[in-house]
C-alpha cells in the first residue's frame, strides 16, 4: 500500500501487535458506547439535581462516585455525559470522512486543475491549527455542540482527504478501472462501486484514529467553557467544573472524567492502529 | 569423476504449514562445476523454491530435509556464519527484474561494489577495477559506473545485474527467470553474456525458466519440474527430441513455435494439482493421456532411459513414448 | 456493407519529443485476425490504448464498420455504442479484476449496464460456457481463481458485450505455457462461433504466428513491415523484423550472432 496514514507521535507508539491489549480496547470502546446509548434508562439519579447539602461527598451505596462541588451525582454525570462526549467526535468523524472522501476522489479522478485546487486549499487548512479553527467558530456562532463539530470536522477533513487522494491515484492505475472504463461505465459508477470499497478500510481505520482526537479536541474545548452549553453533562465540562473542587481536596469528580477521556481515546487509537495495521498488510 | 560439483541436491523436500504435500518431494539435482543446467516448470512447480534452496532461502514457515551441497558443503546444515560466507562468494543469484533488484536511488558502481567491501573481501580500489572488469566481460564500458539505473535499459541493467553477481567469484551462479522481463533481442544479448561467462569464469549456472525453448538452446542438462517433483532430467537434445515424461512431451506440443503447423495448439486440459490436497500416485496422472490405474496408486521413481543413464524419467509408461517423438 | 471492421489511418501521438507511435495505419477485415509484433517502446500498446479510447491520438482517424471513432464520448448512449464497438482484454489477469467482485457479478455488471430489463441468468450461463468456465466459478472471487481462470472471466466481460472488435494486449503473455495453449485455442474458438476481429498485441513472434492472419511489426513508434503473417514471418524483408524471428529461442540458436546484428541495426 502506497498510502501512509496519518498518526500523531507519541499515541501511535501504544501500538497493539497481537497483544491482549487490542482486545481490552476493544471492550473498553464498546462498554462506552453501549453506555452512551443507554445512559437516560440506567443512570441512578438525575444528572442536574442540585443538593447542595451532599455537595464533595465522597462514595457512598447511594452516590458510588460521589458528588460534585454543585452536589450532583458524579456517577449520573458521567454516564450522560458519555453522550455528548461521544455524539460530538462521531458527528466530526462522519462529516470529514463523507467530506473528505469526497474531496480527495474528485482530486485524484479529474487530477488537473480540479486536483491543484482542493489538494492547496485542504493543505491550508492543514497549516491553520484546528483548535484556532474552533474557537473563532464557536465566537462567531455562538454557544453549541455544532459549531466545534463543524469546525473540527473541517480540521480533519485533510487527514481523510488526503489519504483518499492517494489511495485513489493508486487504485485508479489498476488495470481493472481501465476494463470498466472500456466497458462503458461512467467514472462515477467505477468511483462508487468500484473504488470506494477497496479503499474504504484503510480510510475507515484512519477514521478511527481520528475519532480519539476529535474526542480530546472536543473536551480541550469544552474544559475551556466553549461549546458545550453550561448545564449539559459533558467530561471536558465536568473537569472544568472540578478545578474548584480539586483546590480544596476533593478531586474525584475532576479526576474521574479525565481518566474516561484518556482512557476512551487510547483505547480508540489503539483499535485504529490496530485495524490500520491489518488493512495495509493485508495481501490482494 | 569430475571435480566436485558446484551443486548437488540430493532428496530435497521441502514443506510448508497449511499444504497437504510437500512443495518439494524428492528432489535430485546437479550441477556440475562450469556446467549450465536449466531448470524448466511451470509456476507452482516449485522450481524457484528449489533454485533457492542453495542459498537457504526457504518460504516462511518452510522445513527442508535432505542435502544440499555447494561445492561439497551442505547449506542446510551449516551455522550462521558460513552461511552468510556462501550468500556473500560463494553463490550468487540473478533475479527476474533487473530493475527491482537495484536501488535506484545509487549509482551502478556502488552497487557493483558494495557488496565486497561490505563483506571485506576486496579494497575498494581493487573492487573498482574488477568492476570494469567485469562490466567489459559483459560487454558495457566503465562509463556505466557513474549512471544511475534509470538511465540504462532493461537489457543493460539486467548484465549489470550480471556483473555484480560475479563480483564475488562464485562457484555457481543461479538466475532465476533472468529474460522474462526483457525483449526478445535482449534476451538473446543476455544469453550471450552467460554463455561468455561461462567459459570465462567457469562458473556453475543453473538458469531458472518456463521457457523450454530457450532451456534447451542454451543448456547442456535440463531438469523438468511438476508438481514439486522432478518429472524428467537429460541432456538438452535428448529431452527435447526425445522426452520420456508425457508432461514434456505436453508442454513441448503447446508451445507456440516457429514452425511446424499453424492453428490449434494440443493443450494440456486441467490444472496442476492444488497443494491443499494430497497426492497419492504420479502427479500428472490427471492430465496424462497414458494414465492408467497404476499411475493413480503409485507414484513413479525416475527411471534412465535403455542404454541412456544421464536421461532419467519418472513415469511408469516411458517406453510408450520412446519413438513416438514430438517433432520439435 | 463495409469489408472491414475497424480502419486505422495516419495514426500519431507523442509524448514531449517521444514519437509514441508515429503514422500507424492498418486494416481489420471482418472476423480477421491481425497481430501488431513489436518490442517494450514499440508504440504497440499505445496504439491498442489509442484504438480502444483509453488514450487521445494526436492526429489519425479510426472507422469502426465504415464509422468514425470520435472523441470522448458524451453521455450515457454515446459511452455504451463506443464500448460495443471495442472491447479489450489486458495483460494482467491478477489486476484487471475488481478483487471484491465475483465472476457472476461482473458479467451481470456489465449485461446489466448494456442490455437493461432483460432476465441475465441464461445469458450468463452461455458466456461461461463459452470460455470454458464451469457454473461452479460463478460464485468466486478473483483471487479464488487460477490466472488462466481469471484471463477467461476477463474474455467473458468483454464477450458480454458484443464487441465487433476485441483487442487483446499481450492477454497469454503472464501464462503458463500450458495454460496459454488453452486460452489461445479458446480463442480460435471464439472467433469461428461469433466472427468478431481480433487485434493481438504481442511481443511473441510464436504466438502471433498461431492465431493471426496478418501482422503489423512496430519499431520506435512507426510500421516497419506489414503483410500477412505467412509471408512476413518466412520471407522477411526488414531487418529489423529478420532480427525479432531469429531472436526467438530454438535449439541450435546462436544468441551471440542476434546480439552483433542487434548493435548493428
Amino acid at each position: 500500500m502506497t498510502a501512509v496514514l496519518t498518526r500523531r507521535p507519541g499515541l501511535s507508539r501504544i501500538r497493539a501487535t497481537g497483544s491482549p491489549l487490542h482486545l481490552v480496547c476493544l471492550a473498553l470502546a464498546a462498554l462506552v458506547a453501549v453506555a452512551a446509548v443507554l445512559a437516560p434508562w440506567v443512570v441512578p439519579h438525575d444528572p442536574n439535581a442540585v443538593d447542595l447539602g451532599n455537595a464533595l461527598a465522597g462514595p457512598s451505596a447511594e452516590h458510588p462516585l460521589g458528588m460534585d462541588a454543585a452536589g450532583r451525582d458524579t456517577l449520573s454525570r458521567l454516564l450522560l455525559g458519555a453522550r455528548t462526549s461521544l455524539l460530538g467526535p462521531l458527528g466530526v468523524v462522519v462529516f470529514s470522512t463523507v467530506a473528505g472522501i469526497a474531496v480527495g476522489m474528485a482530486a485524484a479522478w479529474r487530477g488537473g486543475w480540479l486536483d491543484s485546487v482542493l489538494s492547496r486549499s485542504t493543505e491550508l487548512v492543514f497549516a491553520f491549527p484546528g483548535m484556532l479553527l474552533a474557537i473563532l467558530i464557536i465566537s462567531v456562532h455562538g454557544e453549541g455542540l455544532l459549531a466545534p463539530v463543524i469546525a473540527l470536522a473541517l480540521a480533519y477533513l485533510p487527514y481523510v482527504s488526503r489519504l483518499t487522494r492517494s489511495l485513489v491515484l493508486a487504485e485508479r492505475a489498476r488495470p481493472y478501472v481501465s476494463a470498466y472504463r472500456v466497458q462503458g461505465h461512467s467514472a462515477l459508477q467505477i468511483c462508487l462501486r468500484h473504488v470506494l470499497p477497496n479503499i474504504a478500510p484503510v480510510v475507515l481505520a484512519q477514521s478511527t484514529i481520528n475519532f480519539g482526537y476529535a474526542l480530546m479536541d472536543l473536551a480541550g474545548l469544552s474544559f475551556l467553557g466553549l461549546g458545550v452549553p453550561a448545564l449539559t453533562p459533558d467530561w471536558g465540562r465536568m473537569v472544568f467544573d472540578g478545578q474548584t473542587a480539586i483546590q480544596a481536596g476533593y478531586p474525584l469528580s475532576a479526576v474521574l472524567p479525565c481518566v474516561f477521556i484518556v482512557l476512551t481515546v487510547v483505547a480508540f487509537n489503539v483499535v485504529g492502529e490496530r485495524w490500520a495495521d491489518r488493512v495495509s498488510r493485508r495481501a490482494r | 569423476m569430475r571435480p566436485t560439483p558446484a551443486l548437488d541436491v540430493r532428496g530435497l523436500r521441502v514443506t510448508l504449514p497449511g499444504t497437504a504435500r510437500p512443495v518439494l518431494d524428492g528432489v535430485d539435482l546437479t550441477v556440475g562445476a562450469g556446467e549450465t543446467v536449466a531448470l524448466v516448470g511451470e509456476s507452482g512447480s516449485g522450481k524457484s523454491i528449489a533454485s533457492r534452496s542453495a542459498l537457504r532461502l526457504l518460504p516462511t514457515g518452510g522445513v527442508a530435509e535432505g542435502e544440499v551441497r555447494v561445492a561439497g558443503e551442505d547449506v542446510l546444515t551449516m551455522d550462521a556464519a558460513r552461511l552468510r560466507q556462501v550468500r556473500a562468494g560463494t553463490v550468487a543469484m540473478v533475479f527476474q527484474d533487473p530493475c527491482a533488484a537495484v536501488n535506484p536511488l545509487r549509482r551502478i558502481g556502488d552497487f557493483l561494489t558494495e557488496g565486497v567491501t561490505l563483506a571485506g573481501t576486496m579494497s575498494p580500489a581493487r573492487a573498482a577495477a574488477r568492476a570494469v572488469e567485469l562490466l567489459g566481460a559483459v560487454g558495457l564500458d566503465g562509463s556505466v559506473l557513474r549512471k544511475y539505473p534509470g538511465q540504462v535499459s532493461g537489457g543493460m541493467l539486467q548484465r549489470v545485474v550480471i556483473a555484480a553477481a560475479l563480483m564475488g567469484d562464485p562457484v555457481l551462479l543461479m538466475a532465476d527467470e533472468p529474460t522474462t522481463a526483457l525483449d526478445v533481442t535482449s534476451q538473446a544479448e543476455v544469453i550471450a553474456v552467460l554463455a561468455t561467462l561461462r567459459e570465462r569464469f567457469g562458473t556453475g549456472l543453473l538458469f531458472v525458466t518456463h521457457d523450454l525453448d530457450l532451456a534447451a538452446a542454451i543448456s547442456d542438462r535440463v531438469y523438468v519440474m511438476y508438481a514439486g517433483r522432478i518429472a524428467e532430467s537429460g541432456p538438452a537434445e535428448a529431452l527435447f527430441a526425445r522426452p520420456r515424461h508425457p508432461y514434456t512431451a505436453a508442454l513441448l506440443a503447446s508451445t507456440p513455435r516457429m514452425e511446424g503447423p499453424r492453428g490449434r495448439l494440443a493443450a494440456i486440459d486441467g490444472q496442476p494439482p492444488d497443494l491443499r490436497e494430497p497426492l497419492r500416485g504420479c502427479a500428472f496422472a490427471a492430465r496424462c493421456p497414458l494414465a492408467t490405474e497404476v499411475c493413480d496408486e503409485r507414484a513413479p521413481l525416475p527411471s534412465p532411459a535403455p542404454g541412456r543413464p544421464d536421461h532419467t524419467a519418472a513415469c511408469h509408461h516411458s517406453d510408450l513414448l520412446e519413438g513416438s517423438a514430438v517433432d520439435a | 456493407m463495409p469489408e472491414n471492421v475497424l480502419e486505422v489511418t495516419g495514426l500519431r501521438r507523442s509524448f514531449g519529443a517521444v514519437r509514441a507511435v508515429d503514422e500507424v495505419s492498418f486494416t481489420l477485415p471482418q472476423g480477421g485476425s491481425l497481430g501488431i509484433v513489436g518490442e517494450s517502446g514499440s508504440g504497440k500498446t499505445t496504439t491498442a490504448r489509442i484504438v480502444v479510447g483509453l488514450e487521445r491520438a494526436d492526429e489519425g482517424e479510426i472507422l469502426v464498420r465504415g464509422r468514425p471513432r470520435g472523441g470522448p464520448p458524451r453521455g450515457r448512449t454515446a459511452r455504451l455504442a463506443r464500448a460495443r464497438e471495442i472491447q479489450m482484454v489486458f495483460q494482467d489477469p491478477y489486476l484487471s479484476l475488481d478483487p471484491r467482485t465475483s465472476v457472476e457479478a461482473v458479467l451481470r455488471e456489465t449485461l446489466g449496464l448494456h442490455f437493461p430489463g432483460r432476465d441475465h441468468t441464461p445469458r450468463v450461463r452461455e458466456l461461461l460456457d463459452q470460455v470454458g468456465l464451469g457454473t461452479r466459478a460463478a460464485d468466486a472471487l478473483p483471487r479464488h481463481l487460477s490466472g488462466g481462470q481469471r484471463q477467461r472471466v476477463a474474455i467473458a466481460r468483454a464477450l458480454a458485450v458484443e464487441p465487433a472488435v476485441l483487442i487483446l494486449d499481450e492477454a497469454v503473455a503472464a501464462l503458463d505455457v500450458s495454460v496459454q495453449a488453452q486460452i489461445l485455442n479458446l480463442l480460435a474458438d471464439i472467433r469461428e462461433q461469433t466472427g468478431i476481429g481480433f487485434l493481438f498485441i504481442t511481443h511473441d513472434l510464436g504466438v502471433v504466428r498461431c492465431v493471426t492472419d496478418e501482422i503489423v511489426v512496430m519499431r520506435h513508434g512507426a510500421v516497419v513491415e506489414q503483410g500477412a503473417t505467412d509471408e512476413v514471418l518466412s520471407s522477411p524483408r526488414h531487418p529489423y523484423t529478420r532480427l525479432l524471428l531469429e531472436s526467438v529461442p530454438r535449439p541450435g540458436w546462436d544468441p551471440q550472432a542476434i546480439a552483433a546484428a542487434r548493435r548493428a541495426l
